[in-house]
């Protein structure tokens, strides 16, 4: 009876003990010059591979190393708002995160950067040793920049966004594959709309999804799509795209799937029988990865009936950060290290944040993108690259975007009336967003 | 003589009973209790994100109960409609969830079949319970998106056509979210059926059968009445479950209830307001307005089965 006693007193007191311990542990460690853990949240690979191809080292531990601190990396989807959702919660637990969770710089899409620009969790990279932004594009810094001009982080590509189209189609269609003659049949959205006529008299489609040109009208809004007095507005530039996408599903010259539906992926292959994408650098060199084993060199650059820009990748400096030299470390290197901007470039088909570089590899006539049959989309950009302005955002964009599309599908899907399509928008919105004011 | 009766007449045990359920209740109050008070206390009170800015607690009274009742242009009341969707969505499920199992458990437990090999044949059918239900619906999502196998064989038969999306059409999301539910718990309701059954005492179907009664009759006039609390416990807890419905719809829909938000349900409602702006007012006003309706169902199956009882 005694030793049983003694046994689970022992047991007790090793149990408190080791909790205490614990306990004390976390809160020791917590400040001390660099952290050991160099944490950071994105929403996809994209960037994690040019990080870690250029810039990390890799240990014989098999971990990518930045300086000292071991590098972890916390994925999550962005659809449906999901990484926000999971930012929002460990940007807001900073103080109490052990080192392990502590974030240390996050990723930020256009739809939302805004939104942890101006908070308080983002922290001026100015002050932290990244100071040199005279060759990143203008947009990029006030994109990342507070209502008081605080830069909060950096880009590491440019997005200038132009169409993509496939140029065995565009020969058949239009009886030419070249890029600036391609673009004189498509340099209005009247045109654009007289093509898809005769694509569909081919059999082709002119889209492969209705929300291929979504991007192209959201990105030339003349109002945020929540107004300063926190209404939803429904701009004209979303109106045109409704009207379009209506007419395109009346006559056949689109599929009625999101633009990241697996419906379109076989459109991007060999068999693939639609003739424009839309998108920026990011888009073909990441999003079309398959075509670039079944088709690369069936497509060219051009424009499009309207310019615009699509997203692109910031890198945000997190309040709480205890690795600011790695976070400075590299921004600084995706800016501005000649060497590493320009392999992605050569190796990579970035389009980077660097306007030296650019305009380096624009005016190298042996410069080509093998994807697009050796053309210079470089040089397309640079030019695209100075009509970006940052405006009218709002912090709420991403699931505007989101649900618009999706809501709107349901109506081309003969489902739902228009109104009700728009009633379930705005109800979905409200849910989401209960300060935004939705009434009609 | 009398003298000598021990002082304590009786030894008393109940003591330790009190002492062994102590742990069961402290959890309960800790991880049950308290946060059900807690979602009460959170609906009167208006307490959201907007963006990495917390708004409130503000004390609002019943203000998220009006908003959640009151009804949208189209005259509907929402969370009615989302109701609507959940019961019949899970009606769909249930009713041949229980045929089903009744059927088997009968089978199985019927001594003169005496039916070889029923572990293996349970071990299957609860099979699709051991799934991360999220899993299994990102499988048939898969079967039968417009990419999938399903849909071409189905066309080249000639019994849809081209044009029909398997998930924009209520019906055929509303059933496949019914057939999901269905497979995944026919294999848990069955065995539970099966020691309901098991527990009657043999020599009552024995004697039934020696008395000539057809097995509809033993069905009907021993089976059932004697299997009914076992029956009714299992039919609210798949009620309760029902009415709770989440995982499945929310990953065939993409968490957006299509078409026209018919195949939305009661928790998805609840968790379109939780992400994105962490709103616990309203979503705290949703559970509990959930929290009657399943107690007042609950007690309406309770009375409506086991009206005769007395």
């Amino acid at each position: 009876m005694k030793m049983k006693k003694f046994i689970s007193a022992v047991l007790v007191a090793t149990m408190v003990l080791s909790m205490m311990l614990t306990g004390c542990g976390d809160g020791g460690s917590a400040k001390k010059g660099e952290g050991e853990i160099f944490h950071i949240m994105a929403w996809n690979v994209e960037f994690k591979g040019f990080f870690e191809t250029y810039f990390a080292e890799k240990h014989d531990d098999g971990e990518f190393y930045v300086g000292d601190a071991k590098v972890k990396w916390t994925i999550v989807p962005n659809e449906g708002g999901a990484y926000q959702d999971a930012l929002d919660r460990a940007l807001l637990n900073q103080e109490n995160a052990s080192e392990e969770e502590r974030v240390d710089m996050f990723l930020a899409e256009a739809d939302y950067i805004a939104k942890y620009v101006q908070s308080d969790s983002t922290m001026d990279v100015t002050k932290i040793g990244v100071t040199d932004f005279s060759n990143t594009y203008k947009y990029t810094v006030e994109a990342a920049s507070d209502e008081k001009g605080v830069v909060k982080g950096v880009s590491f590509q440019c997005c200038p966004a132009g169409l993509v189209y496939r140029r065995s189609i565009a020969l058949d269609v239009l009886g030419t594959d070249n890029p600036a003659e391609v673009q004189s049949k498509l340099d209005s959205w009247e045109k654009f709309n007289e093509v898809a006529a005769l694509c569909k008299a081919k059999g082709y489609y002119m889209t492969a999804s209705d929300g291929e040109t979504y991007r192209t009208f959201s990105n030339n809004k003349t109002e945020a799509w929540v107004d300063a007095d926190g209404n939803l507005v429904i701009d004209s530039a979303i109106q045109a795209w409704m009207d379009q996408s209506e007419m395109f599903r009346d006559n056949g010259y689109t599929i009625l799937c999101d633009v990241w539906a697996e419906e379109k992926q076989p459109q991007m292959l060999d068999t693939g029988k639609t003739l424009c994408f839309f998108g920026p650098a990011w888009y073909y060199n990441f999003c079309m990865g398959n075509a670039m084993d079944t088709c690369k060199g069936d497509w060219g650059l051009c424009e499009g009936p309207q310019s615009y820009f699509w997203g692109g990748t910031w890198l945000l400096a997190a309040t709480g950060c205890d690795n600011t030299k790695a976070v400075a470390d590299t921004m600084n290197a995706f800016i501005n290290n000649d060497e590493i901007v320009e392999k992605l470039v050569s190796e990579q088909s970035q389009f980077v944040n660097n306007q030296k570089i650019n305009e380096k590899f624009a005016s190298d006539p042996t410069y080509g993108n093998e994807f697009l049959g050796g053309q210079n989309d470089t040089a397309l950009f640079v030019e695209l690259a100075k009509n970006i302005k940052f405006q009218n955002t709002s912090k709420y964009d991403q699931l505007c975007n989101e649900g618009i599309q999706l809501y709107w599908r349901e109506y081309l899907k003969g489902k739902v009336t228009k109104e009700q399509a728009l009633e379930n928008f705005r109800k979905y919105i409200k849910e989401k967003y209960p300060n935004v004011n939705t009434d009609k | 003589m009398k003298d000598n009766k021990p002082k304590v007449k009786s030894i008393s045990y109940a003591k330790w009973g009190y002492i062994f359920i102590i742990p069961f209740f402290l959890v309960y109050f800790i991880f049950t209790f308290y946060p059900q008070v807690l979602t009460f206390y959170n609906s009167f009170f208006e307490n959201f994100r907007d963006g990495l800015t917390q708004i409130g607690p503000r004390f609002v009274g019943f203000d998220n109960y009006k908003a959640l009742l009151t009804p949208s242009d189209s005259g509907t009341i929402d969370i009615l409609k989302y109701f609507g969707n959940t019961i019949i969505m899970w009606i769909m499920g249930a009713v041949p969830q229980f045929v089903i199992a009744l059927l088997l458990a009968v089978f199985f437990t019927n001594t003169r079949l005496n039916i070889k090999g029923q572990g293996i044949m349970k071990t299957v059918i609860y099979m699709p319970n051991l799934i991360m239900a999220s899993a299994f619906s990102m499988l048939f999502y898969t079967l039968f998106s417009n990419v999938g196998p399903i849909k071409p064989l189905l066309v080249q038969t000639g019994i849809i056509d081209q044009s029909f999306d398997f998930f924009f059409t209520t019906i055929s999301v509303r059933g496949l979210v019914a057939t999901l539910n269905f497979l995944m718990w026919f294999g848990n309701t069955t065995i539970l059926l099966m020691a309901g059954i098991q527990a009657i005492d043999e020599s009552l179907f024995e004697s039934a059968r020696l008395d000539g009664a057809s097995s509809t009759r033993v069905f009907f006039n021993i089976t059932m009445p004697l299997l009914k609390p076992i029956f009714v416990y299992t039919f609210i807890t798949s009620m309760i479950g029902g009415l709770q419905m989440f995982d499945v719809p929310s990953v065939l829909t993409n968490a957006k209830g299509t078409p026209n938000r018919t195949v939305m349900t009661v928790i998805m409602y609840l968790n379109n307001y939780l992400g994105g702006s962490n709103n616990y007012g309203m979503a705290g006003a949703i559970s509990v307005i959930l929290f009657i309706v399943t107690a007042i169902l609950s007690i309406i199956v309770f009375k409506t089965i086991d009206r005769d009882k007395g």
